[in-house]
């Protein structure tokens, strides 16, 4: 019974990655959309991102963060987790945009860049352009297979001590300015994202970025990961978890991520313990 | 010969208003032999049976009651399991005051006969001790799949089952029973019987497939082409929000998200990770059933909780013993008061902003129309909202499969014989939009009866 994890490495202090056994989601799985793993049978529902679903497996990648992510990390290859479900949510439409950027700045995010990447230079026409965010030399990772599934990749770190000094965004900016970008889509830091949507809207580059609002059974049924898209609410589990940049409410998104923040604080406290 | 009647009923024991606060633990403590034999012994046998007519599966009321005023509780619990194939669960979540119970000629004299009670007295005494149906099953070598293991499914999964099908049933959720498993309650309806009640389908055979989210990872088309027939019983899973201000506040839920946190995932109970926020002062908007457990959940995590109704109690359509359990507990009843835009500070709900309703002339639904008394806004200081005011068929399922038939709000059409399109049978709350357990049974049953009709023909 369950999902046996077949491969778990350390991406970097923070985050590592999981190949876990889920064949029926691995078939299935397409860029854009998400699985919800259940570490145990008293565990929550989280929505994790997919780099990679090969061989019957998924490759999730993940942050030690919350309780959750902390208690995933003590499992060992071999172990089991209680389930692993999906494909949820809506893929994103795989085609022809000419100079499509992806970008990304999160452990999440890094995971997407990879599936989309691939997905999209398989299109005759699209010309792919990978671009990472990581705060330092130390932290980052997945350069050398993002390399291998894009036709130009940009390395940037906040601290300058590797690539180019900044974030994804200022390389996107240059390229934009010079004409080079048709599309860009984007996952990692919500904080980011307004920022995102000003540029790429200031230089009429439709933009498209994967939300992260709390979820519990990404089937559409409670409404917890509502967001409002144009002033309309919809569900990121059924209606995202890619949506238009420049018609996201992220006020009210930031706002909403931190409903839980309490209890998700002493939950962590109590498991270190 | 005269019988003398026993006008009251024999009282239930339930848990005490104190200990009730504290804990998730079902509130009826159930009959006891005897007192279950006293009760059924004050049911006058009526010729006509108005309670099975008035039952949407015409349970024998009559039938199981004399086995079990006589003693015979096997027998008894048989004689319902040939009309409802989950009597633990049908018994304590069925509106028995509106069907069975509603139309017991005692009512008239005195308490009608505990009905409800006494079906789920059976069906946890069968439990107890270990007593199945009997009977053999001969395979046909047809294939039918069902969608949904709430009630509708299991009925429809368990009378195929029978007639020799290989039923496979698909749960989108890592647990089965729809409803019944993320929607009531512990206290309410114990999700050890729903899972008791359940492993009765795998017994008999009956192939339950979790976190199968038909149109995610299996396609309807694949369905198709594997099953000789489909059963749809999706329920109405998806919540409505009322459409006012405020409704991105944090603090703001679904009832449905409320009660999925609480009943699926457990978040009551502190070995489980899901978290919950419960403020100090809760507002449920609505007043039905959903309603009910939603405050009376939050009660049990140490709030106090305000019902907030634009009709008046008796307009509720909580079931009577949800109402009386509610109140008894502490729950507030505002009667005749609509929200107009939840208030809030710093991305937290505050309060809401509240107008006064009167009752004008009865609706589409036989109840007198709620109306603004304009003017006579008011403001209550909240900071937790759930909004309870109903659900509709999940658009998630319905999106892949356009060629289904259906209303504009998602509703899926049916025949008199429960038939979409060939080969494609629907029912419970994906048919009506939102009803009771019992006549998605019903439905269940109907539709069982259709398939193999449809698939005998063949």
């Amino acid at each position: 019974m369950g999902h046996e994890i077949i491969r778990k490495e350390d991406l970097n202090p923070k985050d590592y990655l999981m190949e876990v056994e889920a064949p029926m989601v691995a078939k299935k799985i397409k860029p854009g959309q998400f699985v919800i793993l259940m570490t145990h049978a008293k565990g929550e529902r989280i929505p994790m991102s997919v780099q990679k679903a090969e061989n019957g497996n998924v490759t999730m990648f993940i942050r030690k963060l919350g309780k959750t992510s902390v208690e995933l990390y003590t499992y060992k290859v071999g172990d089991h987790f209680e389930n692993v479900i999906g494909p949820m949510g809506t893929a994103v439409e795989v085609k022809k945009y000419g100079n499509v950027a992806v970008c990304s700045d999160l452990v999440c995010g890094h995971a997407e860049n990879y599936a989309l990447c691939k997905a999209l230079r398989q299109i005759e026409g699209n010309h792919v352009i990978s671009m990472q965010t990581f705060p330092s030399k130390e932290m980052m990772y997945l350069e050398d297979e993002l390399r291998g599934v894009s036709d130009e990749y940009y390395m940037t770190l906040e601290d300058g001590s590797y690539g180019i000094k900044g974030h994804y965004r200022d390389v996107l900016e240059k390229m934009m300015k010079e004409g080079k970008i048709d599309m860009v889509f984007a996952g990692g830091r919500t904080g980011e994202y307004p920022l995102l949507a000003e540029l790429t809207k200031a230089y009429n580059v439709p933009a498209m970025v994967t939300l992260r609002p709390i979820m519990v059974d990404a089937t559409g049924m409670c409404g917890s990961c509502r967001v409002f898209i144009d002033g309309e609410m919809k569900l990121a589990c059924i209606d995202g978890p890619m949506f238009d940049a420049h018609k996201v409410n992220f006020k009210e998104l930031l706002n909403r991520v931190k409903m839980f923040k309490k209890q998700e604080a002493t939950a962590l406290e109590n498991y270190n313990k | 010969m005269l019988v003398k009647l026993i006008k009251n009923r024999v009282p239930m024991p339930e848990l005490s208003v104190e200990e009730r606060t504290k804990t998730f633990n079902e509130v009826p403590l159930g009959y006891s032999e005897e007192q279950a034999i006293n009760e059924a012994k004050r049911c006058l046998q009526c010729k006509d049976s108005p309670c099975t007519k008035n039952c949407p599966v015409n349970v024998d009321v009559n039938g199981f009651i004399k086995e079990l005023a006589e003693g015979n509780f096997k027998e008894a619990f048989l004689k319902i399991k040939e009309d409802n194939a989950i009597p633990a669960i049908a018994g304590r979540v069925c509106p028995q005051e509106n069907q069975c119970e509603g139309a017991c000629t005692m009512g008239k004299a005195g308490d009608p006969i505990n009905i409800g009670k006494l079906e789920a007295f059976l069906g946890d005494w069968a439990r107890r001790n270990g007593i199945r149906e009997e009977f053999t099953i001969k395979e046909n070598g047809q294939k039918v799949a069902v969608i949904g293991s709430g009630p509708t499914g299991i009925s429809c999964a368990v009378d195929l089952r029978k007639h020799g099908y290989k039923v496979t049933v698909f749960e989108a959720l890592h647990k089965a029973g729809g409803v019944l498993q993320y929607g009531i309650p512990e206290f309410r309806l114990p999700k050890k019987v729903v899972d008791e009640e359940l492993s009765y389908l795998k017994e008999i055979g009956v192939d339950i497939r979790l976190n199968h989210i038909i149109g995610q990872n299996v396609s309807f088309d694949e369905l198709r082409d594997e099953y000789d027939a489909i059963y749809i019983g999706t329920g109405a899973g998806a919540p409505f929000f009322v459409g006012i201000e405020g409704e991105e506040l944090n603090g703001v839920y679904s009832a449905n998200e409320f009660l999925i946190r609480t009943n699926l995932m457990k978040a009551y109970n502190p070995d489980y990770d899901t978290p919950l926020f419960v403020g100090k002062k809760v507002g449920v908007i609505g007043a039905g059933n959903v309603a009910m457990d939603s405050a009376r959940s939050a009660l049990r995590n140490g709030a106090e909780v305000y019902i907030i109704y634009r009709r008046t109690k008796g307009h509720s359509p909580a079931r009577e013993e949800e109402k009386r359990h509610a109140l008894e507990e502490g729950i507030h009843f505002m009667e005749l008061v609509s929200p107009t835009k939840i208030l809030g500070e710093n991305g937290w709900v505050t309060g809401i902003e509240l107008v006064k309703m009167k009752l004008g002339e009865p609706d589409k639904s036989g109840r007198p129309r709620p109306e603004k008394i304009e003017g006579s806004e008011f403001t209550m200081e909240l900071d937790t909202v759930v909004e309870a005011i109903g659900t509709r068929p999940n658009r998630l399922f319905l999106r892949t499969v356009p060629e289904l038939k259906t209303t504009s709000r998602g509703i899926i059409e049916v025949d008199e014989n429960l038939k979409n399109i060939g080969g494609i049978y629907a029912g419970g709350d994906a048919i009506s939009g939102g009803a009771t357990v019992i006549q998605a049974l019903g439905e269940g049953r109907k539709a069982a009866k259709s398939i193999h009709a449809y698939l005998s023909a063949q």
